[in-house]
């Protein structure tokens, strides 16, 4: 039993069945389709063609009651032919060609039949081979993440071309490309393999029994290596497919990472959140050219190469994907020697700044007197640094001093001196570099750097600020206390780190020497306090009668009451004692 | 190279020529013009027809009108425009050259032979 279904067929009435019905409406589509080459003249010529099936339908009838079956439409099909016999146009013969070769070749295109901007997401899902909302959901999620599924839709856009042609359409609907196609189609290739060696063998061993062995053997042998050759192309395609996949979805993320890299770089200041959001590297601030214009040509110098990776895997992937015209190509590539160009002068501009070093000297009187002991203490400002502990360090901190932005380091380093004047003096020494002479010593000029005196003590910043631009300046402030003979000296805990080789009669090392008290003598500063244990590996002592001398050769003590002499010396020879 | 295509595409070059031909000696409607070319075994499908008749209407040189038929619904019966008689000619000529041409080649092949 079979459900009957009246049409109008060209003017006249049939019943039709309806598995015939089906058929003959999927082939009244097929035709639609290989027709769309020429949209005006289709609805005509379909027309013509359902005049005549109806006509051929109607001589094939009976009576009026008789139903059309399956087979009637069967029979009308050989005579009107197949859908792609439909198909004129002077590319035909070719479509025809790609059609056949194509069958299990899939290739990207745009659906424009099933569209909502271009068809790219739907020729991705025939591509792909799943839903199409599962495409359109993805982007929409690329949207929302980073906006910048954007940049890929139109970069698809206009790479992809539309399927217009029959052929186009089934190549773009074709099969698949998945694992288990690839494995079908490599097990169909071996099947191929294995039918064609059985055929060779065959042959031999017909051309054995006729004379011809010769040339048929040969012909034999020919044909396994052409199919091995074959099977090679096909594993070398899918080979090529996957790093073409690999190719696009690199060069994928990386172009998203940088429009969303450049939009917040570039935009942050303009929407208003603030500096603290975003740090300019000192490259971007203290170059010739603007911020933004960097920014656009570092996105430029790095987003073109991908560019073209990501054309590259997208041809990799479905031969049939436009290239730019020769314009197009030109005019990036131009665009991006001049993002290079702009990104080398910024650099040549930025690595001269160093060129030069520049010095500025600030001397200053120390109001203390012989009978004070000068406390030296290094000052820090919690309010300024994130660091828990004041110490020297050699790197840059970004700090906000009064809602200015500026660069904080603590790259101080303490020495005392002797002097032959009668008061003491501190003498600070601002160092920066810079692209010329002038330019360096204004920038250390420039270098914020303050101490202070309370009663006996002498209060330094353990800190210096500049301004945010002069990273990579090289920045750093020596101090030297010169202090005349007799003067005593404390050097607090928190001097430790900054002290920086300060000669001293014990040879007591830097981090030893905080803590203890010094005193100015004619033969340097010598401690007063000290721990014999923290002397440096030569130690002398000496008054009018005694004289202590113990280095790397030994130990040597004199003794001198004012008339007898005593002497006793340790050294490799051993002990002495006169 | 396919074989049975290489003979349709040669097929498909004189169609439009033996179209014109046929409407030359008066007005047809559809199924006369294949009857004529089917059994002339220039036309092996049915359908590679239509679309042509309508790109040689629409570029004038064929012009139809309807007719009621006795038999079923109205007919379409084609004829030649001033333009399809003027361009009919005009083939008729070059058939001519190309056959000879054609034919100068191909004998030339089989006596080198």
């Amino acid at each position: 039993m079979n459900k009957t279904i009246n049409i109008n067929l060209g003017g006249i009435f049939f019943h039709i069945d309806e598995i015939a019905y089906t058929k003959l409406k999927s082939y009244l589509d097929a035709i639609r389709r290989s027709l769309s080459d020429d949209p005006q003249g289709r609805d005509e010529i379909l027309n013509d063609i359902e005049l005549r099936i109806g006509e051929l339908l109607s001589e094939r009838i009976k009576s009026e009651r008789q139903v059309i079956n399956e087979f009637d439409i069967n029979e009308i099909t050989k005579i009107m032919g197949q859908p792609e016999d439909y198909a004129v146009g002077e590319n035909q013969y070719e479509s025809e060609k790609t059609y056949r070769s194509s069958s299990s070749n899939k290739k990207l295109f745009r659906d424009n039949e099933d569209k909502f901007l271009g068809g790219v997401c739907s020729g991705l899902s025939h591509y792909i081979g799943i839903e199409t909302i599962w495409v359109r959901l993805i982007w929409l999620v690329l949207l929302f993440f980073f906006g910048t599924g954007i940049l890929l839709y139109i970069l698809l856009w206009i790479l992809v071309p539309v399927a217009e042609t029959t052929a186009e359409k089934l190549q773009m609907k074709g099969e698949p490309v998945n694992i288990s196609n690839i494995e079908k189609k490599i097990r169909e290739e071996f099947q191929d393999v294995t039918s064609r060696v059985k055929d060779g063998v065959n042959d031999v061993t017909d051309s054995l029994k006729s004379s011809e062995f010769k040339s048929k053997a040969k012909s034999g042998i020919q044909e396994i290596v052409d199919t091995l050759t074959k099977i090679i192309l096909a594993i070398l395609t899918i080979f090529g497919k996957f790093i073409g996949a690999i190719l696009i979805f690199i060069a994928a993320v990386t172009l998203i990472a940088l429009v969303f890299g450049a939009f917040s770089w570039g935009s942050v200041e303009v929407l208003g959140f603030g500096t603290e959001f975003v740090r300019y590297p000192s490259f971007f601030s203290d170059a010739i050219l603007p911020t933004w214009l960097l920014v656009i040509f570092t996105f430029i110098a790095i987003g073109i190469p991908f560019l073209v990776l990501f054309m590259l895997g997208l041809k990799i992937l479905s031969s049939n994907v436009k290239s730019f015209s020769t314009t197009t190509k030109l005019s990036l590539l131009g665009i991006w020697i001049i993002a290079l160009l702009g990104l080398a002068l910024t650099g040549i501009n930025f690595a001269t700044q160093q060129a030069y070093d520049g010095v500025h000297n600030n001397t200053q009187e120390l109001p203390f007197k012989v009978q004070d002991t000068i406390k030296v203490k290094m000052i820090g400002n919690d309010n300024l640094s994130n660091q828990r502990e004041l110490r020297r360090r050699y790197n840059y901190e970004t700090v906000f001093d009064k809602e200015t932005e500026k660069l904080y380091s603590s790259r101080i380093n303490i020495d005392i001196k002797s002097t032959d004047q009668l008061i003491p003096f501190i003498k600070i020494r601002k160092e920066s570099e810079g692209n010329n002479r002038l330019n360096a010593n204004k920038s250390a000029e420039a270098i914020d750097y303050i101490y202070g005196i309370q009663d006996n003590q002498l209060l330094l910043n353990g800190y210096f600020l500049t301004s945010l631009k002069s990273e990579f300046k090289d920045q750093m402030i020596d101090i030297t206390i010169h202090l005349p003979i007799n003067y005593i000296i404390y050097l607090d805990e928190s001097t430790k780190t900054f002290i920086d080789d300060i000669q001293n009669v014990q040879n007591i090392r830097d981090i030893d020497m905080s803590k203890n008290y010094f005193k100015m003598t004619e033969k340097g500063l010598t401690c007063l306090n000290c721990d014999t244990t923290i002397f440096g590996d030569e130690y002398r002592k000496e008054n009018d009668h005694f004289n202590l001398n113990i280095d790397r050769n030994g130990v040597n003590i004199k003794v001198n009451d004012g008339k007898k002499d005593a002497e006793v010396k340790i050294d490799e020879n051993g002990i002495i004692i006169k | 190279m396919n074989i049975e295509n290489t003979k349709a595409q040669m097929r498909k070059g004189v169609l439009e020529y033996c179209i014109l031909s046929v409407l030359h000696n008066g007005e047809s409607y559809t199924s006369e013009i294949l009857s004529q070319l089917k059994d002339a075994k220039l036309l092996v499908v049915e359908g590679t027809i239509y679309p042509l008749l309508t790109r040689l209407k629409n570029s004038g040189l064929l012009s139809y009108r309807w007719e009621e038929s006795t038999s079923g619904p109205p007919r379409k019966y084609y004829g030649l425009t001033e333009n399809g008689k003027l361009f009919l000619k005009e083939l008729d000529s070059t058939w001519g050259e190309l056959v000879e041409a054609v034919n100068l080649v191909t004998t030339h092949k089989l006596t080198k032979k």
